[in-house]
């Protein structure tokens, strides 16, 4: 039956006999009339059954009034009717709306039954909502610019190193000019500013873009315009402001285009506002990840476009050309970089290993977060599978309960199909209001969620409710009313009245069927929730073991806080140089204080790596990558952070400009460079062996410190002093890394009692600036292990509430069973069974039930498992240990929700039990 | 007293019948052009309402003309009955006479 003849059959049926043809034709007719016009067929076809869903019912309604207006007999009033429950002459809609009363009557009489089943119902649906709602902002949306499936971001490398840098300035105009594989190619890159002149000077992320970003985007702002390519070159100080940023900041004033916004104190003039909605830069890539309120030109400067070999920290986005695809754009790729650095680089970089990455957009901004998704999506859909089978058992017994009203029903001519539909639509009803619950529970959670999340989600601002998560509820709600109320309606269905209406009334035990169909579905439960557990067990075991990891920093009673100097006020290296010298004097003059340092990094984190070379080196060491995670540090660095001087000495700010250039090794490089020697006293310089800057002399050797996150591995590592560098690279913005320094500050107080005297003492030197990323380093390495924290955290939350679920569904089917064999019971312990049999005898029925679960689940939880493994910090998706763990724990829950029930049975009095009839 | 003001869809309905019989979909297609896509006359509402207008003696069902079109099915027009057309024409006065007050006042050019 098509849809158009189910909307027919709606009406009464006399009416249907005289205009159903003439009603199909017309409806048919719309449809395809607005289909012609465009209109979305799905608005149609609810149109057309909203119409028709009125249309039947005035007619039903008002044929109900004029009957009663008119209570003389109608010639309808004679059509032949079998039965008074289910007269076959009524149509669907008459008995559905009957069934409906019904339902809506018997779950009022039972409203702590229904109240059970809609929250928990509403519980698992929301969780599942609120999961799917993230899936579809992040994952099933398309990016919000044109054509998101054209666009690629390029990422250079060199040689061996795993993880890609951003483009050089240098390379990127040699790269556009050579490859054909694309329309367009932008540039951009994230900064911070000062913002100043609006209330209070706040820092914003901001991002330095080409003039040819939107084109490439395929986004027009919303007031103003984009940059031009003079702007771009000329470096002019103008900006585009997020639609954010001037709300906030501006009022929204939509004559805001022309004024001045005042960034790093100098005065940009606003040129264009961007559309609600828009984010660039997307969370997500490893660099220049950051959603920024103000954008300005990229303006790159003569040195930087020379910069052959250094300044990789530039992201590039293009668009591909038509019927480009980003495998063919790759293969391209590679043959242009070594023409790159054939043509343009100078001699004494010839041979440097460059590499171009090239990777759909999409896919880097979501990639990292796609499989933890996932994972949760399937996680909470096991947890309502295990809340649907509770519910379904409870179904099952209620409807055993109403044995005889059903049988009483199918004596008086209610067909078997009648009697389903009754059973699925109370579970119907349940599933409705249990999803609408869910749906209001959904949206608080996903804004929990969010909020919770270690990382900024990526296209968090995405993530709302709209028609496909209103039809994913919905369907899951549907699939929720189907699960659990299809067993119970096909068992009703499946009695003959006549053995229903002789066996209700004698109170025997139940069904074989019926105790078989409890068993499975107690079953399934616990196969569902080893596999939850065991997931939830590795990554706990997991999270422990990064959490054991030394971080080779004593992270104890240390405060860290960041300040960047905008160029406006500060504007060559010597007003920085002075700036921070006065700064860490006075801190480290404050009471408590036993350390004070700063660097241009956090610790746990790396921004900069170099390519160096070793005086003298090694033929072993030749073969080894040569690239180096970087800080500049200055003042009692170490010291505050706690790291260990294995040899040698620390920087101290005795190592200035005039001093000789010095630098200090980690470990690992130590012993990869200079193995089984000191190296205290060798030479290295940034740069190739055939061309390097000045040599730096090693004066210590440090132990490792994970720089580059607890999870990452340990590789070689180089501290420079920040006093040493020039002038003219402390004042250069073009980077601006050594504008904006981290303060670490080890006190004998606890730390965060120094804050406002720390802030203090910014404040003195300049009363305008800003003190930013407050946080002790315990909370700086803690984030380090944040998102193993927060994923063995939901996935063991859901995993307990799954057993939870279970146990509950095990205790109940116990208890059930247990109540219908009272009188067996009841005649063992006349026979002189004592209590711990029977104890022992329902605790082994229900470890029975628990045993085949696991048997069954256990393999699946080890096929689960390998999907795992990318999450996994040194522990094997096979681990025993943590499969060990998961069995135990849900045979201990398990076993105590058999035994309440069974401890109830052994206090069965036998003369009560064996008077129940 | 003329007859008292028919709801604006009985008056399409009854204008699109004014000048021949017509079926069902031939009404729906009628209103929606002389309405310039105003008005969308929808299946349930339409055959409703034609019921409605029957009850009032306003149109009658009749069989279809020779030679008629009707897309299949068993075919029944509807005929315009004097009392309709009576109805449907004071209905037009009474809107002619809300125009021709909107151009005494220079809503409307004459």
């Amino acid at each position: 039956m098509d849809w158009v003849a189910a909307l027919v059959r709606l009406y009464p049926r006399d009416y249907r006999a005289r205009h159903g043809a003439e009603l199909t034709e017309a409806m048919r007719a719309v449809a395809a009339r607005e289909r012609a016009a465009g209109g979305s067929a799905v608005v149609t076809g609810v149109r057309l059954a909203l119409d028709a869903v009125v249309s039947a019912w005035v007619l039903r309604t008002s044929r109900l009034a004029s009957r009663a207006s008119h209570p003389g007999p109608r010639i309808s009033d004679f059509a032949p009717r079998t039965s008074r429950l289910a007269p076959r002459g009524d149509s669907i809609m008459q008995s559905l709306v009957q069934d409906l009363r019904y339902a809506l009557r018997l779950l009022r009489r039972a409203p702590l039954f229904s109240a059970l089943v809609v929250s928990t119902l509403a519980l698992a649906i929301g969780a599942n909502t609120a999961i799917f709602s993230v899936v579809n902002g992040v994952l099933l949306r398309a990016l919000p610019y044109h054509d998101p499936d054209r666009l690629v971001v390029l990422y250079e490398g060199i040689g061996s190193i795993n993880q890609p840098f951003g483009f050089s300035p240098a390379d990127i105009g040699g790269f556009r000019d050579r490859a054909r594989s694309y329309e367009a190619v932008a540039a951009f890159r994230s900064v911070e500013y000062e913002l100043s002149g609006v209330d209070q000077p706040e820092r914003i992320s901001a991002a330095r873009v080409s003039a040819g970003l939107m084109e490439v985007l395929g986004v027009s702002p919303a007031l103003g315009r984009t940059f031009t390519a003079e702007e771009d070159t000329g470096r002019q100080l103008v900006a585009i402001l997020s639609d954010g940023l001037w709300r906030r900041k501006f009022g929204g004033d939509p004559s805001v285009v022309g004024r001045a916004v005042v960034l790093d104190r100098r005065a940009y003039t606003i040129v264009g506002v961007m559309p609600p909605r828009f984010t660039f830069p997307n969370r997500g890539p490893r660099l220049n990840n950051v959603p920024a309120d103000v954008y300005v030109p990229i303006s790159f400067t003569q040195g930087e476009l020379r910069a052959f070999g250094s300044m990789y920290n530039n992201s590039l986005v293009a668009r591909l050309a038509p019927g480009v695809t980003p495998a063919q754009a790759a293969t391209e790729a590679d043959a242009i970089t070594g023409r790159l650095v054939r043509e343009l680089y100078p001699a004494e970089l010839q041979g440097i290993p460059l590499q171009i990455r090239v990777a759909p957009l999409a896919e880097d901004v979501v990639g990292n977060i796609r499989r933890i998704l996932f994972l949760l999506l399937a996680a909470v859909g096991v947890v309502l599978l295990i809340a649907c089978a509770d519910i379904a058992c409870l179904m099952l017994t209620r409807a055993a309960a109403r044995e005889r009203e059903m049988a009483i029903r199918s004596a008086l001519g209610a067909g078997r199909a009648r009697v389903m539909r009754l059973i699925l639509i109370e579970t119907g009803v349940l599933a409705l209001i249990g999803g609408a619950l869910g749906l209001a529970l959904a949206w608080w959670g996903q804004r929990v969620l969010i909020a919770a999340a270690p990382i900024p989600v990526p296209r968090a601002a995405e993530i709302t409710f709209d028609v496909r998560v209103l039809a994913f509820t919905s369907i899951v709600a549907t699939l929720a009313a189907l699960i659990c109320g299809l067993l119970p309606a096909l068992e009703s269905a499946g009695r003959e009245s006549g053995t229903a209406l002789k066996e209700a009334g004698r109170g025997a035990s139940a069904g074989t069927r019926q105790r078989r169909i409890l068993a499975g579905l107690v079953t399934a439960q616990f196969a569902c929730a080893i596999v939850l557990l065991a997931a939830g067990g590795l990554l706990i075991k997991s999270f422990f073991r990064l959490m054991a990891i030394d971080p080779g920093l004593d992270a104890g009673s240390v405060i860290s806080a960041s300040t960047n100097l905008p160029s406006g006020s500060y504007r060559s290296g010597a007003d920085v140089r002075r700036f921070y010298v006065e700064l860490l004097e006075r801190v480290r003059r404050l009471p408590g204080v036993t350390a004070a340092g700063a660097a241009t990094d956090l610790p746990l984190s790396v921004r900069e790596r170099r390519v160096f070379t070793v005086e003298n080196p090694s033929e072993a060491s030749r073969a080894l990558g040569h690239t180096v995670a970087n800080d500049w540090v200055m003042g009692s660095y170490f010291e505050a952070v706690g790291v260990r001087i294995l040899r040698g000495r620390a920087l101290s700010d005795a190592d200035t400009l005039t001093s000789e250039p010095v630098v200090v090794v980690n470990e690992t490089l130590a012993k990869q460079y200079w193995p089984g020697e000191d190296p205290v006293g060798r030479r290295i310089a940034w740069g190739l062996e055939s061309n390097h800057q000045p040599w730096m002399r090693v004066v210590g050797v440090i132990g490792d410190i994970k720089q580059a996150g607890l999870a990452a591995p340990t590789e070689p590592e180089t501290w420079q002093p920040w006093l040493q560098m020039p002038d003219q690279i402390l004042g250069s913005t073009i980077v601006g890394v050594f504008r904006g320094m981290k303060l670490m500050v080890r006190a004998q107080v606890p730390p965060t009692t120094l804050v406002p005297a720390i802030r203090q003492e910014v404040r003195a030197l300049d009363p305008a600036l800003p003190m930013t990323g407050v946080q002790t380093l315990e909370e700086i390495v803690g984030a380090s292990a944040s998102s193993q924290r927060f994923n063995a955290a939901l996935l063991g939350g859901f995993a307990g509430v799954a057993l939870l679920l279970a146990a509950v569904g095990v205790g109940g089917v116990l208890a059930i069973s247990v109540s219908r064999r009272t009188q067996e019971i009841g005649i063992r312990l006349a026979l002189g069974a004592d209590a711990l049999s029977v104890i022992r005898m329902v605790t082994r029925h229900g470890m029975t039930l628990v045993a085949a679960g696991l048997a069954i689940g256990l393999p699946m939880a080890f096929a689960a498992a390998r999907l795992l493994r990318a999450l996994l910090f040194e522990t094997a998706p096979y681990d025993a240990v943590a499969f060990a763990a998961a069995a135990a724990a849900l045979i201990v829950v398990a076993f105590l929700a058999c035994a309440v029930p069974a401890i109830r049975a052994s206090r069965v009095s036998p003369v009560t039990a064996l008077r129940i009839d | 007293m003329g007859l008292p003001a028919l709801p604006p869809h009985w008056f399409q309905i009854l204008l699109a019948l004014a000048d021949h019989d017509r079926h069902g979909l031939g009404v729906m297609s009628d209103v929606l052009e002389q309405t310039g896509g105003r008005m969308k006359l929808w299946p349930g509402m339409l055959y409703r309402n034609l019921a409605k207008l029957a009850d009032e003696g306003l149109v009658v069902e009749v069989d279809a003309p020779a030679g008629a079109e009707t897309g299949g099915g068993r075919p029944r027009f509807y005929h315009l009955t004097p009392l309709g057309r009576r109805a449907c024409a004071s209905e037009a006065e009474r809107l002619a006479g809300f125009v021709a007050t909107a151009r005494r006042k220079k809503l409307l050019k004459a």
